[in-house]
């Protein structure tokens, strides 16, 4: 579904991105984590086009990200992202919120995209909170309904930039827990994240990038039990101290 | 000081036998609240272009807002206005040039005056709309995008509502100001409410009346305006929002 | 197209510095008057005694609520008179003079907001930190918290510069003749007005751009 080839990226002279090479398949749910300035933010915001580079491509179902005659907006219909701040927008009420991109880039009529988001809201367990506005929720309720609001597109595959890194801490287990149960469904998935335990439960592989290079691309089992590099090994341990 | 008070004057049929000076003075409010609120639009539909141009990804259009602004901030009202009103009609081609003199004198006036203020406020209105768009956070942009909005639909939907929404009270400024500026059409004749205190300062022997008239007529003006805006700001304030800063 | 013939001036050049005079004579005394007056006016708004403060407030907003032309008739009605009255006649050039007095009193209204703001964007501790040292509240504000303040609001100062000296030009509704007075002037006279006025715009441009870059750079070093 995701296919990321030998890309590169840099900010001027800085090299944020090194010959980045990796896959995601249908169905699969994808880790990526890494001390931060890693690129891993970077990387996968280059997957649905938000970040541009300079070498190599990435194919999503496919359509070549990096061939300048693609349409990246109707790919972005398609791929879900959410954001590490949520990023609802602020002057539209919750409703409006999952309903805009339904019906201003999908086409649909008011009472499909109402219908559709309302049942997401509820799946996310916020249905109450449908006509306010995102200012007057917690940070754990935006991000559900920012989840809701991706899947409103009906995605093709879901893209999670550390989705819980801006959230108190009693708030990231209801967002992992809808992540999780989205995983359960078969969704594709790729997550840059610093929850391990999520990875543990839900992921079929795990990524480990350092200062712009993919330097731990295995099966979960695998990287938990023998991570191969010395990085990702220092990176384990002071990650899963907590 | 040996002056005589004397506020009836504005009762009183003026010289010219057209109407009291009251009269005069209300003809001069009538043309400066026309005048600007008329500049005003041109100044928001204009200034909201330059100001978004000014934030896109295309270099030359960059460029060429940055141009506008420049050129508009970096020349003084006066001398912009005495350019449209006297140089511009010699530049245009010959039909639209003595079209524009044949004009009665006070249509010259007043789109003269029009045509400057507009442009003059939108160069701010630019700077104001650009920095809005910029306060707001990068990822509301993406935010659009990822959801396959086209970038003019980012720009209605999500960017410009909050902009404008947060520079509600630096264009309140500029809107104050426009019906300030709007006294420099003094110099080309223009019968805007300035005008009218020198006409009255002319024709009566009261100058101080006239001009303390005048004068709280401006500052009757500026406290509408401002409840007007205050009333705005409640409309458009995002609940949750902290104030819009 | 019109016929461009700029051959007016180079023979009006002294005129037109003498202008020009006129306009820096304007802009400069409004300048160091305004400052001055709009730094008391700041402090003014910001201290105790909530009868000044309440007068400065009205001041201040007397003035920015009406249209500097107003500004400017106003004092050429009012100066004569009163140098009358003090002097028994009017001293020299009147409208010099009345342009003086109005610009240096309208400017200071638009300092003192720019300086009240930077006041107040100076860390409330330094107020503490004067007065716990044994600095009396004016030393502190002399001697720390003003230093602070203009440094901080130093773009926005020379920004309202290059605004008052555009604002200048419209002494012209005294008949004083600044630059863009004089440029008008000659291009009447010679019936080369287009040229003119397109000469003055183009003048006052360079210089104020260029200031405004000096601001610009200003205000990255400041940030850094």
């Amino acid at each position: 579904m995701i296919d990321i080839r030998n890309v590169s990226k840099w900010y001027g002279q800085f090299q944020v991105l090194a010959e980045c090479t990796t896959s995601v398949r249908e169905g699969e749910v994808v880790v990526v984590c890494g001390p931060s300035g890693s690129g891993k933010s970077t990387l996968i915001k280059c997957v649905n086009g938000l970040e541009p580079f300079q070498q190599g491509d990435i194919i999503v179902k496919g359509t070549s990200i990096g061939d300048p005659k693609t349409n990246l907006s109707r790919l972005r219909a398609h791929v879900g992202m959410v954001f590490q701040n949520f990023e609802l927008f602020p002057h539209m009420r919750i409703t409006e919120n999952l309903t805009i991109g339904q019906i201003k880039v999908l086409n649909r009529s008011k009472d499909e995209a109402l219908e559709k988001g309302l049942g997401l809201l509820d799946r996310v367990g916020l249905k109450a909170q449908a006509n306010k506005f995102p200012g007057e929720l917690s940070g754990g309720q935006q991000q559900r309904v920012a989840i809701a609001r991706a899947l409103a597109m009906d995605p093709i595959c879901m893209l999670f930039d550390e989705p819980t890194s801006a959230l108190d801490p009693e708030m990231i287990n209801e967002v992992l827990d809808v992540m999780v149960e989205l995983a359960k469904e078969g969704m594709t998935m790729m997550c840059v994240t610093h929850e391990m335990g999520f990875a543990r439960k839900v992921a079929n592989r795990v990524i480990f990038m350092d200062q712009g290079r993919i330097v731990e691309d295995a099966k979960k089992e695998d990287f938990f039990g023998t991570p191969r590099s010395e990085r990702a090994q220092q990176f384990l341990s002071k990650i899963l101290q907590h | 000081m040996a002056y005589n008070w004397n506020w009836e004057i504005f009762l009183q049929p003026s010289a010219t036998g057209e109407g009291t000076y009251l009269s005069w003075l209300l003809e001069g409010l009538k043309w400066t609240v026309t005048l600007s609120l008329s500049a005003w639009v041109i100044a928001l539909i204009i200034g909201s272009i330059i100001g978004v141009l000014r934030t896109v990804p295309n270099r030359w259009l960059g460029l060429l807002a940055a141009t506008y602004v420049e050129v508009f901030r970096n020349i003084p009202l006066l001398v912009q206005l005495f350019i449209w009103y006297f140089v511009l009609p010699e530049l245009l081609p010959r039909g639209m040039g003595d079209g524009f003199k044949q004009m009665n004198p006070l249509a010259q006036q007043f789109v003269s005056a029009l045509v400057c203020l507009g442009f003059f406020t939108a160069a701010r209105v630019a700077e104001q709309v650009r920095s809005g768009i910029n306060s707001l956070p990068r990822g509301q942009k993406n935010a659009g995008l990822a959801m396959g909005f086209t970038l003019p639909q980012v720009y209605r939907h999500v960017l410009l509502p909050m902009a404008y929404r947060i520079i509600v009270p630096p264009l309140t400024s500029e809107f104050l100001n426009i019906f300030k500026n709007s006294a420099v059409a003094t110099t080309i004749g223009l019968i805007e409410l300035s005008r009218q205190a020198q006409q009255l300062v002319d024709f009566t022997a009261q100058p101080y009346e006239a001009f303390i008239a005048v004068t709280l007529l401006y500052l009757l003006i500026n406290v509408a305006l401002m409840f007007l805006m205050r009333q705005v700001e409640q409309k458009v304030r995002v609940p949750g929002f902290i104030g819009g800063k | 197209m019109h016929d461009f013939d700029w051959t007016s001036i180079p023979g009006a050049i002294p005129l037109l510095a003498k202008g020009m005079l006129v306009t820096l004579e304007v802009t400069l005394t409004a300048i160091a008057v305004g400052v001055v007056w709009g730094t008391l006016l700041a402090v003014a708004r910001l201290g105790r005694n909530r009868v000044l403060s309440w007068l400065a407030t009205v001041y201040v907003n007397l003035f920015r609520s009406v249209p500097l032309v107003m500004v400017i008739l106003w004092f050429y009605l009012i100066v004569p008179q009163a140098l009358k009255a003090i002097f028994g006649e009017s001293i020299g050039d009147i409208r010099l003079t009345s342009a003086l007095v109005a610009f240096a009193l309208f400017e200071a209204a638009y300092y003192s907001e720019i300086i009240r703001a930077g006041i107040q964007s100076v860390a409330k501790g330094q107020m503490a930190a004067g007065l716990a040292l044994g600095l009396t509240p004016g030393q502190t504000m002399r001697m720390i918290i003003l230093p602070q303040a203009f440094r901080n609001m130093l773009p926005l100062l020379l920004t309202q510069a290059i605004i008052l000296f555009q604002d200048t030009s419209l002494v012209y509704v005294i008949g004083l003749s600044d630059f863009f007075g004089t440029s008008y002037k000659v291009g009447d006279r010679d019936g080369r007005l287009v040229e003119l006025l397109l000469f003055a715009g183009a003048v006052y441009f360079v210089i104020c751009f260029s200031v405004s870059r000096v601001v610009k750079h200003l205000q990255a070093r400041f940030s850094s």
